[in-house]
């Protein structure tokens, strides 16, 4: 075989067989796993930057476990990490966004690059001298030193600037409610939160705030307060799904509770149902609201069926809801 | 009496130190000889009694000493209570110490046999490191406390006066029981610190190279033998670390990117680049100026690596306990930088002296490009490791930046690491014939193309495996071909036999065929990491006695739980047995080791395979059932033998270092 032929069938085999591996590679299916994959990008929060989905703690399993119940829901990868990371204290994001105060980090690497290749093509410029060391002493090069130390000082300056404009906006995903001079929620009393969202009534991230106050108005039974905020939530523009979500279920259900207005509850759960319909919540609640409102213990027998099909409910849920079917398939009147 | 020994040889080392240090400058000044040996000499003997007077400690359960009241106890059993020497923070500086007297001494050894300016100047900064060091162990970090006040297992209040009434608790609480659970922890942080410690010799050469004003390789050529000790050794103390992870955390890896393991990788990354532009200096005169930037650099990421572990910065298992060393050692970091470059500033006369490339497809261009990745790549370990800490002491902005941070960006760089390690054995020195590079490479690639072409089609369709198996025959295809072309080019001219030829090459230029031995161990750790992370499976069972499982091809049966109580330990854990195509492979028993207190430690269990490990991590354990997280690891031994290979290229290199300076003829196989 000639030189030429081998060259030839060299190329030849180097070409073909590179593209067919790159064609059967990327038409691989793909595997990917959104619970593996939420679980490996959020630190868990009481570990050592252990991720939840790599931590036996037992935190990182409770989060991991509303992670496959939010994702068996049908929420989006976005509502779900709000939702940890609002919710939890010291969980953050281990993939940091190329935005805000992380920009920077993404950047680095870029603009190490650029100024390795930098110096290489200078020194091939400018044999001899092979990086711009300051050459103090040597007349002919002041020109140059010159010129060296303005370039210096002029990237030192950049990127002392475009770090200052993006630390200025240090928003993550979830900072929200820190731009709002508010780092830890839970420190926070009613009173002031009040003032913030006053304060900030069309704030596009007030909705995390508003949300945390109704709850805890409604946890303490005092549907009065929670209400205006449950509905603001509920008729946002910018609420999350998730926050769409939660304050209907609650409108629906403190209309049902507490004026036992059925079909204004069942009305907020049909909503609330469009958005998430899978959710287990919505889904119960209006369950209980067919069967105790409506006297429907049929309908309310087909809701909690439904929802006892998903395999992603923890025990106990599942045992209060399969207890709740029985009855209502028995045609009992709701306890 | 321990305490007043061992303070003793601290005060020795320290002012041996001096003595180093003062002789050192002084002999470099006048260039005169001095008496360095005495120094040296009282320096090593100093460290020597220290870490004895810690070892007698430990094996007489001496808890007058603080040291040992807060980490040591009766229970520890051998080996943990020699490693208990270096288990926690004070400790292991005594370590440090001990290498670093190790290494100066070596360094004395090299001055003796040829005394001059170079050597003493080198041996001085030597001593300024060592002061650095035994001066910390004398007043921030004092390991040989007498514990004046004793509390029910561990000491209350200490003081540094060797003479103080001792007052000693019973017994101690024994070392952290993570570095109790397996017998790597033992030999992995001495590994560590040879590494560590042996940069601070090219380190000293550099420094002392500018200050004398120097040009010219010969530092590097002083330096070159500890310069491969070191990086053999910390090779060898990452990839253990990797194993301990592996073994003893039962999460089922090995690499986290954990702010820990990013400090020994730092140093790891900029030293080889280093290895590689020192020969470019050697044999063409070029990257002067740069291989001081690396030694200098790698020497800093050594203490900065030393900082963030030791100061409690960061938590993590390897963090122990916040004290003053840390703003201590910061500061030795921010001075070492200041000097060194406010050095290399002054001495530009010495480091620009520098030819123009001649050609990109050249050995050194290939080694530029190397060194452009390496640094690259240690760069983004550093920005991402210190970015959160950075920012959240300036701004207070909790960032997080892990694993999904660094694969990102380390996969693609280190996949372009190892096509750059393909080619560059192909391209000779200088500005050879692109035709050359070509012939060299063709084979070696066409078969890689079409080995990479049969993984994807009969064995995986996953990318970063194919890319692996593609490039790592890339790798070893080259260095094969290029051993069987100089073989046969010396048979062709006599009758002599093809494995007498090839005996003939390697021996020709053995520091060569070394490197190309650790270069195929970098082959076998990037597969073993391809399939091991790419292929594996996973999946949590809760199981109760009887219980059967399906998984990975495994048939798991669960025996039954059970207990296992010694002097020091006690075990409870979930007895499996392992079937495979209906064959009994073995028993696993993933298990919790409960030191004492109420804190179990979850000890894995692995059964290895040659095609793979399965891995099985107790989560949960009560009478009924057992949780348990099953894992199969592909491949993974490669990563272990792959480690090995690595460091057994570096030293083998070392060896030919010595053999070959006789016959310092300026020859490479790679030359034509």
């Amino acid at each position: 075989m000639s030189e030429r032929v081998r060259n030839l069938l060299s190329v030849a085999v180097l070409i073909v067989g590179g593209l067919v591996i790159a064609v059967v590679v990327l038409t691989a299916p793909s595997d990917a796993d959104r619970v593996e994959h939420l679980g490996q990008i959020i630190k868990c929060p009481v570990c050592q930057g252990e991720s939840i989905g790599d931590s036996p703690a037992d935190m990182a399993r409770d989060m991991m476990g509303l992670v496959e119940q939010r994702v068996a829901e049908g929420f989006s990868d976005e509502a779900i990490i709000d939702e940890l990371l609002s919710s939890y204290t010291g969980a953050v994001l281990l993939d940091p966004p190329a935005s805000g105060a992380t920009l920077l980090l993404w950047l680095l690497p870029g603009m190490a690059l650029l100024s390795g290749a930098g110096v290489i093509w200078w020194w091939q410029r400018n044999p001899g001298e092979e990086i711009a060391v300051p050459t103090a002493g040597q007349a002919r090069s002041g020109g140059r030193m010159l010129v060296g130390g303005l370039i210096l000082a002029g990237s030192l300056g950049l990127i002392v600037v475009v770090a200052g404009f993006f630390l200025q906006d240090r928003a993550g995903p979830n900072s929200g409610v820190a731009n709002l001079g508010v780092e830890n929620l839970d420190e926070v009393s009613n009173e002031t939160m009040e003032a913030v969202i006053a304060a900030n009534i069309n704030h596009p991230q007030i909705n995390g705030m508003r949300l945390a106050l109704a709850e805890r108005y409604y946890l303490a039974g005092d549907y009065q307060a929670a209400f205006p905020h449950y509905l603001s939530v509920a008729e946002s523009a910018n609420a999350t799904d998730l926050e769409s979500v939660s304050a209907l279920v609650r409108l629906g259900w403190m209309a049902w509770d507490g004026n036992q207005a059925t079909e204004a509850a069942l009305g907020m759960f049909d909503q609330a149902l469009e958005i998430a319909p899978e959710s287990t919540t919505a889904l119960y609640l209006k369950g209980q609201v067919l069967w105790c409102g409506s006297s429907d213990p049929e309908a309310a027998t087909e809701l909690f069926s439904e929802i006892l099909e998903s395999d992603e409910l923890p025990d106990d849920t599942r045992r209060l809801i399969e207890a709740d079917l029985a009855a209502a398939s028995q045609g009992l009147a709701c306890a | 009496m321990l305490a007043t020994l061992g303070s003793a040889g601290l005060i020795v080392s320290a002012l041996g130190a001096v003595l180093l240090v003062t002789r050192g400058v002084s002999a470099t000044r006048s260039d005169t000889r001095r008496d360095l040996r005495g120094p040296a000499r009282l320096l090593l003997a100093g460290s020597i009694v220290a870490m004895g007077a810690m070892q007698i400690g430990l094996a007489t359960d001496d808890f007058s000493l603080a040291y040992l009241a807060n980490h040591h106890s009766t229970a520890t059993p051998f080996p943990f209570d020699v490693a208990t020497a270096w288990a926690a923070l004070e400790g292991s500086i005594v370590l440090w110490g001990l290498v670093l007297a190790g290494f100066t001494w070596f360094a004395y050894r090299r001055y003796e046999r040829s005394p001059d300016r170079l050597g003493s100047a080198a041996l001085a900064v030597l001593g300024v490191v060592n002061l650095f060091f035994f001066g910390l162990m004398l007043t921030v970090a004092n390991p040989f406390e007498v514990c004046v006040q004793a509390g029910a297992s561990s000491c209350l209040e200490s003081s540094p006066w060797p003479f103080a009434t001792a007052d000693a608790p019973v017994n101690g609480p024994g070392p952290n029981p993570l570095l109790q659970n397996n017998i790597m922890m033992a030999i992995h942080p001495p590994m560590l610190y040879l590494g560590y410690v042996g940069l601070t010799v090219p380190f000293a050469y550099a420094f002392a190279a500018l200050a004398i004003s120097m040009p010219g390789p010969e530092w590097l050529r002083r330096s070159h033998r500890s310069t491969l000790v070191a990086w053999s050794f910390l090779t060898l103390g990452i990839v253990l670390g990797g194993w301990w992870a592996y073994e003893v955390l039962s999460w089922g890896g090995y690499w986290a990117w954990d702010p820990v393991e990013n400090a020994s990788l730092m140093p790891w990354l900029v030293a080889t680049a280093f290895l590689h532009s020192g020969l470019v200096q050697q044999r063409r005169n070029m990257l002067q100026a740069w291989n001081f930037v690396l030694v200098i650099s790698a020497f800093s990421l050594t203490i900065l690596g030393t900082f963030l572990t030791r100061s409690g910065t960061i938590n993590s298992v390897h963090s122990f306990t916040q004290s003053a060393i840390g703003p201590a050692l910061l500061g030795f970091l921010v001075l070492v930088l200041v000097a060194s470059f406010t050095l290399f500033a002054t001495r530009a006369h010495v480091v620009s002296t520098s030819p123009r490339i001649d050609s990109f497809l050249s050995r050194e261009g290939s080694f530029l490009a190397n060194n452009l990745l390496l640094t690259i790549y240690a760069f983004i370990v550093l920005v991402g490791t210190t970015y959160p800490l950075i920012l959240e002491a300036f701004t207070g902005t909790q960032v997080g930046v892990g694993e999904p941070f660094f694969n990102r960006l380390a996969v693609p760089l280190s996949f372009l690491l190892l096509l750059v390690m393909g080619f560059g054995p192909a391209t000779p020195w200088g500005n050879p014939d692109p035709s050359l590079v070509w012939r060299r490479v063709r084979t070696p690639a066409v078969v890689a193309v079409l080995l990479g072409l049969v993984t994807a089609l009969a064995l995986t369709r996953n990318g970063w495996v194919v890319l692996a198996v593609t490039l790592g025959a890339l790798v070893v295809g080259v260095i094969a071909g290029l051993a069987v072309e100089q073989a046969r080019r010396r048979t062709r001219k006599d009758s002599r036999s093809f494995g007498r030829g090839l005996q003939e090459v390697i021996a020709a230029d053995t520091a060569f065929w070394a490197g190309q031995v650790s270069h195929i161990g970098v082959v076998l750790i990037a597969v073993g990491i391809a399939f091991a992370a790419n292929l594996g499976t996973h999946t949590e069972v809760e199981m109760e006695p009887g219980d059967t499982v399906f998984f990975a091809g495994f048939e798991l049966t669960y025996e039954s739980p059970f207990q296992e109580v010694t002097q020091h330990k006690t075990t409870r854990g979930a007895r499996l047995t392992v079937l495979r195509d209906g064959r009994f492979v073995g028993i696993i028993e993933p298990s919790a080791n409960f030191f004492g207190g109420n804190t179990g430690v979850s000890t894995p269990d692995v059964i290895s395979h040659p095609r793979g490990d399965l891995y099985a991590s107790l989560i949960d354990l009560d009478s009924e059932s057992a949780d348990i997280a099953f894992d199969t690891s592909p491949l993974i031994w490669l990563l272990w033998l792959g480690g090995g290979v690595v460091a057994a290229g570096g030293f083998w290199s070392m060896r030919a270092r010595k053999s070959e300076r006789t016959e310092a003829s300026e020859r490479t196989t790679a030359d034509v």
